[in-house]
């Protein structure tokens, strides 16, 4: 008789081995993705526990109440521009903007108790209430922010390089949460979509910390001399300088401080594509960014193809998007020996009974630099505030780095117009502050963005951070 | 020398526990008591006693893990589906008194019937009859054709066909001569899985390949021509991946269900939502909305399942089809013929395979493909036709035993 036994045996083998692959699959995802798949706002149950549950209180890093539940509704600060200023971050208890009021719902709403709890609650008939939660942002810090941009749309983002707290995270137009409704049919109107962590921008020279640190990690393929004359033909197309100004003979930290175009463009092509990509990949671009305390888009760096496409994408320029978050982590990465930390946004979460369900535990998201590399690139920062394009940034008897950017982008119009950034950190170890700034279509980062910055970080410092 | 089977009532004890605790519970759901709730679970403990205690009484030899099995994941699916719907509990209590009919005739006609000979060739007009009909005159529902109305009874036929398909596999795989039969049965298969795939009942056609390519490498253990079924199949994937639109969807909404949160991907995220809410310890029995998730009642149960009991609970209930599938393999690496050794391994490797893929797709750790979770989906045709295959694992379980009894009777023991 033919036997079946021994194939059999090795099938068994194969499936004991699917069903392993199944389990762990299942526990991997859930413990990997589980917290972000909950907090989608198109989660029903946060809606259907609405009735049942009351929603705990959100409070800033000072326990300053952001948002409450009186009754049925939902209370916040009788400061108008208070409560706007934090209006992203915070979110909307409908699901419309993706703040702490759906992500952290796990909190608020109580699901983080556990089900003995949860069944004896249904069974009393008791009217549950949610946990409390506390941000790492500073209300008043980005109050002061809010004012200080003004009319001007765009993003500020503060935080601390050491531990990743966002201290403030302010995006303009912001939202009145009292008229959250009145928003939703709008067109045009812009103020629900969070440009802290949702807006992607042309980084333009911002860039050049990114190319810097490809040169600073590739020596033997630094551009040793170079002569800007203003515009430079490459590929049978021109590369410009802000204004077309020639900046005579240089070398790469006079080119930083004057954020010369020729040279860097100049300079990509020495570099390559392919190394300017794996160097901002090193960065955090094109990475999905699966932060535990947020949703936040992805940077974009795709790799150039022609030699006028790399010379212009590692001046920040081609397809290169960044988000102000991933900007002010950036420049904090340079100011942290070349760590780069996750961004947090909750400090605590503290259930009705006095239970902490949660304490920030600070947590490096990658190195991107070595510690020398990033001191280099330190200097040249510093001297691009001192001696360079960012002076409108500098604070009062600190020492502070960063790099403007003046990125260039084409309007629903059709009419060139041009982005204002700038990033950067104050380097002294009781600050630890990194900032980013941009302003839509406001013009020269110099000019625009680096003061916003200047107010920004005086005002971080003036509170204490 | 006595040998004496060891009881599985122990087991069954805790089994009739977790049901009447969790039909307590949902008795007192909505503040005060529903007695249809509690008459529910004390009647199905009811039925859960004595299917074991008359099976094992009739058929002294059958394995009482399989049955004891069976029934914890029938039990888990009366709870699930009570919750949702109490109206198809009870329609599914009905249907498994009809599976117990199909589970007792089906460990009949194994022992009696040897490997059923010439039956073969009228199981397998059978089952390509049942399939054409879903494909001539089945209702579409849920994208696939595989509804047929029979006598105001909506069924399933690609279900009860899978049944008689493993019966003929096994005859032909373990056939003596073996080219001669083995090639037109894989030609007889390959056309099933066609039909299957015009009607678009994805689930079913990739069942069939799979326990198809399981038993042809049991039967022969021809690894090289396994491989190359394999390839065979895959380029069949394939290429209905470039063909057909909806099997496109569904590949592109398994690698990101996210960008169509509302629209394609809505059954895919809100499962995962599901899960998610659920997490470790579940959300506790009637506190969820598994409601929320379309089908949540038949291929979607396991998100359900996970949401309310939590991954503990999720991977317990793997586990406990683990099971099965080792017992299952243990009749099969008992069994005295190849055609028995055949036939209960392609029962535990269809039930095995059917398991997989569905879990598989609700997790999203493979594309969606809608099949019923074996015992504990809603479903008639399903519930019946997986006591069928149970019936036949019984079956050849029982043989085995009748076997040994007489072994050890013929050298002066006994088996109690």
């Amino acid at each position: 008789m033919t036997d079946a036994r021994k194939n059999i045996r090795f099938l068994i083998f194969v499936f004991v081995l699917l069903f392993a692959a199944m389990i762990f699959y299942l526990v991997y995802a859930i413990t990997v993705y589980g917290e972000r798949w909950f907090a989608s706002p198109n989660n029903p149950r946060i809606g259907s526990v609405k009735g049942d549950v009351q929603a705990g209180t959100i409070n800033d890093r000072n326990g300053e109440k952001l948002a409450w539940s009186n009754g049925e509704d939902r209370e916040y600060s009788s400061d108008s521009s208070l409560r706007e200023s934090v209006s992203h971050v915070v979110g909307d208890p409908y699901g419309m903007t993706r703040g702490a009021e759906s992500f952290y719902a796990k909190y608020l709403y109580g699901f983080a108790e556990d089900a003995v709890e949860r069944i004896s609650d249904v069974l009393v008939g008791q009217k549950r209430r949610g946990s409390d939660v506390w941000l790492t942002v500073d209300a008043k810090l980005s109050d002061s922010i809010l004012r200080a941009m003004g009319d001007r749309k765009g993003a500020v983002v503060i935080l601390n390089y050491k531990t990743g707290e966002v201290l403030a995270s302010v995006s303009n137009p912001a939202f009145d949460p009292y008229k959250i409704k009145s928003y939703s049919g709008k067109t045009g109107s812009t103020a629900l979509f969070d440009r802290a962590t949702m807006g992607r921008y042309p980084p333009g020279s911002t860039f050049k910390v990114i190319t810097t640190a490809a040169v600073l990690e590739n020596p033997e393929l630094e551009l040793k001399f170079h002569d800007c004359l203003g515009t430079a033909e490459i590929g049978g197309k021109d590369v410009q300088c802000a204004g077309k100004t020639a900046h005579g003979e240089e070398d790469l930290e006079e080119a930083f401080y004057k954020s010369c175009n020729t040279f860097f463009a100049t300079q990509s092509l020495q570099l390559k594509g392919e190394l300017l990509k794996k160097e901002a990949e090193k960065f955090g671009f094109n990475d999905d960014f699966m932060f535990d305390d947020m949703v936040a888009y992805q940077s974009v760096y795709s790799k150039p193809e022609s030699d006028i496409d790399t010379a212009w994408s590692g001046v920040g320029q081609y397809k290169d998007l960044m988000t102000p978050l991933h900007a002010a982590m950036i420049a904090g990465s340079i100011a942290n020996k070349g760590v780069m930390m996750e961004p947090k946004f909750l400090k605590t979460a503290q259930s009705p009974t006095g239970t902490v369900l949660y304490s920030l535990q600070t947590e490096v998201y990658r190195t991107p630099v070595s510690e020398s590399v990033a001191g280099e690139l330190k200097k040249l920062m510093l001297g691009v505030v001192s001696k360079g394009t960012g002076s409108a940034a500098r604070v009062g008897g600190l020492k502070v780095g960063g790099k403007t950017g003046t990125a260039e982008y084409m309007d629903d119009k059709g009419k060139k117009k041009e982005h204002a950034w700038f990033i950067g950190f104050i380097d002294d170890t009781k600050h630890p502050l990194a900032v980013a700034v941009i302003l839509e279509g406001a013009g020269s980062g110099g000019k625009y963005a680096a003061p916003v910055a200047k107010k920004a970080l005086d005002k971080a410092v003036d509170l204490g951070y | 020398m006595i040998y004496v089977r060891r009881s599985a009532a122990v087991v069954l004890f805790f089994i009739l526990l977790l049901v009447l605790s969790a039909f307590g519970l949902l008795a007192f759901r909505d503040g005060q008591f529903d007695i249809i709730a509690a008459a529910f679970g004390i009647g199905a403990c009811v039925l859960f006693v004595t299917l074991y205690n008359v099976a094992k009484t009739v058929f002294r030899h059958i394995d009482r893990y399989v049955l004891i099995i069976c029934i914890f994941l029938t039990g888990i699916g009366f709870i699930m589906q009570y919750r949702l719907n109490p109206e198809y509990a009870l329609r599914q209590i009905i249907m498994f008194a009809i599976g117990i009919v199909a589970l007792f005739i089906a460990i009949a006609a194994v022992k009696k019937a040897g490997n059923f000979g010439k039956w073969n060739y009228i199981f397998m007009a059978g089952v390509l009859g049942l399939l054409l009909l879903s494909l001539l005159f089945a209702r579409v529902i849920g994208g696939a054709r595989n509804w047929v109305q029979i006598l105001g009874m909506s069924m399933q036929p690609s279900e009860f066909a899978k049944v008689l398909f493993i019966v003929t596999a096994a005859y032909f795989f373990s056939n003596k001569n073996r080219i001669a039969s083995i090639l037109p049965f894989l030609l007889f298969s390959a056309a099933c899985i066609l039909v299957l795939v015009l009607s678009k009942d994805l689930g079913a056609a990739i069942l069939y390949a799979l326990t198809t390519l399981v038993m042809f490498f049991a039967g022969t253990g021809r690894a090289l021509l396994t491989l190359a079924g394999m390839g065979i199949l895959s380029a069949g994937a394939y290429a209905s991946y470039r063909l057909f639109p909806h099997v496109k969807t569904r590949v592109d909404i398994w690698q990101n269900p996210w960008v169509a949160e509302r629209t394609e991907g809505y059954q895919i995220v809100q499962a995962l939502m599901a899960i998610a809410s659920g997490s470790l310890f579940g959300m506790g029995l009637g506190l969820g909305s598994p409601a929320s998730i379309p089908a949540s009642y038949t291929d979607f149960i396991f998100a359900g399942l996970c949401e309310e009991f939590g991954i503990i609970a999720g991977v317990a209930v793997i586990l406990f089809y683990l099971l099965f599938v080792l017992r299952g393999a243990l009749i099969a690496l008992n069994a005295r013929t190849l055609f028995h050794q055949l036939l209960v391994f392609g029962c535990t490797a269809m039930l095995c395979l059917q398991c997989f893929v569905i879990i598989a797709g609700v997790i999203k750790m493979i594309p969606l493909t809608g099949i019923t979770l074996p015992f504990i989906s809603y479903g008639g045709s399903s519930m019946v036709s997986c006591m069928a295959l149970v019936g036949i694992i019984e079956g050849v379980a029982v043989k085995n035993g009748e076997y040994d009894e007489k072994k050890i009777e013929s050298i002066g023991g006994a088996v109690l």
